[in-house]
């Protein structure tokens, strides 16, 4: 979807020429302290390619982690570097970035059109230049066809979509998104994380930032996960869950007769507890979840069980943090 | 399609400018408090305009000022004339009616006004003409009709005193009784030209147009959060700064060429004079723009500034405003007063000066003989002229001072936007 960059806007221009040897977003030993808050501490993260999501509690220094990329706050101590240049000194860089920030304020006086328009022509693009690339990254988000309206008349979801529009106005090779799903409806999340995976897909390194862990998991396997300040893990989210999986965990069963079906459950080698918190409602302790998650479909079905819902109580960022942090989370 | 040309990095910068001055603008236009700020500004000048238009239609009434058209003996003839023939003011027995051949009494009225200043010669040195004769008369020995002792009989020597004031010196009856309506008129005219143009313009809407819409040119950008869009692309700060400056006045500026514009084809029109308009004038209200464009542009860098360094920085410019108040009243009557030279208004009111000084190159002397005023003065007009025309301050002249106080006000605008860019260039962003 998104044309090859020979047909985009890019400015020619543009006198900055971006360092291809080093990582596009490098980060060494970097802090950041807002009088004695300390929202980052010793962050050392390098990130090239693909999508990345940063998975983080509200508060764990996500939007930092961002600000100092996007040169809006200057770090404690440590080096800053996006493209190999220090974004607080040179805001050269942002030609080849993308940036969607968490703020919901926007210029609601302006169209979707002009509002990506206005901000490609800080690209250098000429006006006719801006209005065609505006349009051509409008279709690719699916706001086409509401381009003329006033970004004021939009949905939650069509205003994070315009903001991730104008973000790709200039066919950017880093492309930021803070939050980019938070408040959507559910049209709206599916579409941006099709727009994100996409991206990803064409080579473009796109860090996204979200509190949630399921989302992050429909759109990347690459995660850095941050933690009051700390980075407390970088890898690929299955490898982390796998070991995950090892430690105690919970899965909840709700049922016509969770009774019968503790009873075939009960002699599993993995499972080491059994509760009942209600007549239609079984909660199961195993050591083993990945191994009791894949085995349960069959225990049911043999046993001729019904059973209405199952989920992971503990399958989110809190008990992944908790795993990470030893328990401290 | 255009043709295309290779693009040099001026020319992108060209389109960043464009596109956030082109932004700023539209966003001021969208904006209520641009209109009601802007609304308010015109109403204030036009109610002020209203009063001069006032001052000039309505009737002045005739002052007898040497009172020659009195007749003390009651014998029908005013003293004017009988002093013009010679015949004694206290004795009704005696007047020009029992002369030979007899001459008719006149009307008073024609006493009244009877001996003008001499608009048209109205120099340095020597200038007056006794219309009326009573200088020049028989009988009168030549140091009578040469007192202030300049060799020319029946003048007013013009001098400049040891403050630099215009110093008159009338021989006795050269332009005693002066057209008050006139003078008035002249007088009142220019005192408002100066008055709305200082106080008005360069003042009033120099100070309180950029302080309600320049104050928040960044700073609202930055606590509404939209400032991210903005500085995620490949613009310097300063340049941000710079460029929502120009967007600004992008509207101020239009805005203030129109009103004063407005006002000068007002006043030109309605003034005294005897064409139908007063061209004159129109050196002093370009001065008068010059000064208050420029004076926009110094407080919007400055009060932008502000905002940038807090966000409740207006709470800094209203002190601000309050020293420049006082700044222009020390103009009025110290302008070459040192402390001046730490304000933008004192440099602004030295381009108006300056202005008025070639383009009204006599107004010391208008005030000097009007408030001589054939030697009953103050005649009407004449003190509040005095008081709102002054001299330029530098000791320079006229086009040197508007060069000089131009260029500092320049350096100024400058100097406030050097300083705001750093300001901003060093604020970390939420």
């Amino acid at each position: 979807m998104m044309p090859d960059k020979a047909k985009t806007g890019r400015d020619a221009s543009s006198a900055w020429t971006p360092d291809t040897s080093v990582p596009i977003v490098y980060l060494n030993g970097v802090s950041k302290s807002y009088g004695r808050i300390h929202a980052l501490s010793n962050i050392t993260l390098g990130l090239s390619g693909g999508v990345t999501g940063i998975l983080g509690l509200n508060g764990a220094g996500k939007s930092t982690l961002f600000k100092l990329l996007m040169g809006k706050v200057r770090p404690s101590a440590g080096e800053v570097r996006i493209f190999g240049e220090d974004p607080w000194k040179n805001p050269a860089p942002y030609a080849r970035v993308g940036f969607v920030p968490e703020h919901e304020k926007m210029h609601d006086w302006m169209t979707a059109l002009e509002f990506v328009a206005t901000f490609a022509r800080l690209h250098g693009m000429t006006k006719p230049q801006a209005e065609h690339e505006a349009l051509r990254v409008l279709d690719f988000v699916g706001l086409s066809d509401v381009a003329n309206k006033e970004i004021g008349r939009f949905s939650k979801g069509m205003r994070q979509r315009t903001k991730i529009a104008h973000a790709l106005v200039n066919d950017p090779d880093l492309i930021v998104l803070d939050e980019p799903l938070q408040g959507c409806d559910p049209l709206a999340r599916t579409t941006i994380m099709n727009v994100i995976r996409e991206l990803g897909k064409l080579g473009r390194t796109v860090l996204v930032s979200s509190h949630i862990l399921s989302e992050i998991e429909r759109i990347t396997e690459q995660i850095v996960i941050v933690h009051q300040g700390k980075l407390v893990a970088l890898g690929n989210l299955h490898a982390i869950r796998d070991r995950l999986d090892q430690i105690p965990h919970t899965i909840r069963l709700v049922g016509d007769d969770v009774k019968h079906l503790a009873k075939d459950i009960l002699d599993h080698p993995a499972v080491y507890g059994l509760s009942f918190p209600s007549s239609d409602e079984l909660l199961i302790q195993t050591y083993h979840f990945g191994a009791l998650h894949a085995e349960l479909p069959g225990i049911i079905v043999q046993g001729g069980h019904r059973v209405r819902e199952i989920d992971n109580p503990d399958d989110d960022l809190e008990s992944l943090l908790t795993y990470l942090t030893g328990g401290g989370a | 399609m255009s043709r295309q040309r290779p693009d040099s990095v001026w020319r992108s910068l060209d389109r960043k400018a464009m596109a956030v001055a082109e932004f700023t603008l539209r966003q001021q236009r969208k904006r209520l408090s641009t209109w009601v700020v802007l609304g308010i500004a015109m109403l204030a000048m036009g109610v002020l305009t209203m009063f001069y238009v006032d001052a000039m239609v309505r009737d002045y009434d005739a002052v007898d000022n040497d009172g020659d058209a009195s007749d003390f003996d009651q014998d029908g003839y005013p003293n004017g004339q009988e002093r013009l023939y010679g015949t004694d003011i206290f004795d009704e027995t005696d007047h020009p009616g029992l002369l030979n051949p007899p001459v008719a009494p006149d009307d008073r009225s024609v006493w009244v006004n009877e001996d003008d200043f001499d608009w048209d010669s109205l120099a340095e040195g020597s200038y007056g003409v006794d219309d009326d004769g009573d200088c020049d008369r028989e009988g009168r020995t030549a140091s009578q009709k040469d007192s202030n002792g300049n060799g020319v009989p029946c003048d007013i020597a013009v001098s400049t005193g040891l403050f630099g004031n215009t110093v008159v010196d009338s021989d006795g009856g050269v332009d005693e009784d002066p057209d008050d309506e006139a003078y008035a008129k002249e007088a009142s005219h220019r005192a408002f030209v100066l008055a709305i143009g200082k106080f008005g313009f360069v003042f009033l809407l120099g100070i309180f147009i950029p302080l309600f819409m320049a104050t928040g040119l960044i700073r609202d950008e930055m606590t509404s959060g939209t400032m991210h869009f903005m500085l995620a692309k490949p613009i310097a700060r300063t340049e941000v700064f710079l460029y929502r400056i120009l967007g600004f006045l992008g509207i101020a500026w239009p805005y203030m060429i129109g009103l004063v514009g407005l006002v000068a084809l007002i006043t030109g029109f309605v003034g005294p004079g005897d064409g139908m308009f007063r061209w004159r004038d129109l050196g002093v209200w370009l001065s008068v723009l010059l000064a208050a464009l420029f004076a926009v542009l110094v407080y919007a860098n400055l009060f932008c500034m502000l905002g940038v360094m807090w966000k409740h920085g207006i709470v800094l410019a209203l002190p601000f405003a309050a020293w420049e108040l006082g700044m222009i009243l020390t103009t009025l009557g110290a302008p070459d007063a040192a402390i001046l030279r730490f304000s933008v208004i004192g440099w602004a009111m030295n381009v108006v000066d300056a202005g008025a000084a070639m383009a009204w190159s006599d107004t010391g002397l208008l005030i000097a003989i009007g408030m001589w005023g054939g030697g009953n003065g103050p005649l009407e007009g004449a003190e509040a002229l005095q008081i709102f025309a002054s001299d330029t301050g530098l000791g320079l002249a006229p086009l040197p001072t508007m060069i000089v106080s131009l260029g500092v006000l320049m350096f100024q605008a400058v100097g406030c936007w050097f300083l705001g860019g750093a300001l901003f260039k060093a604020k970390e962003i939420d």
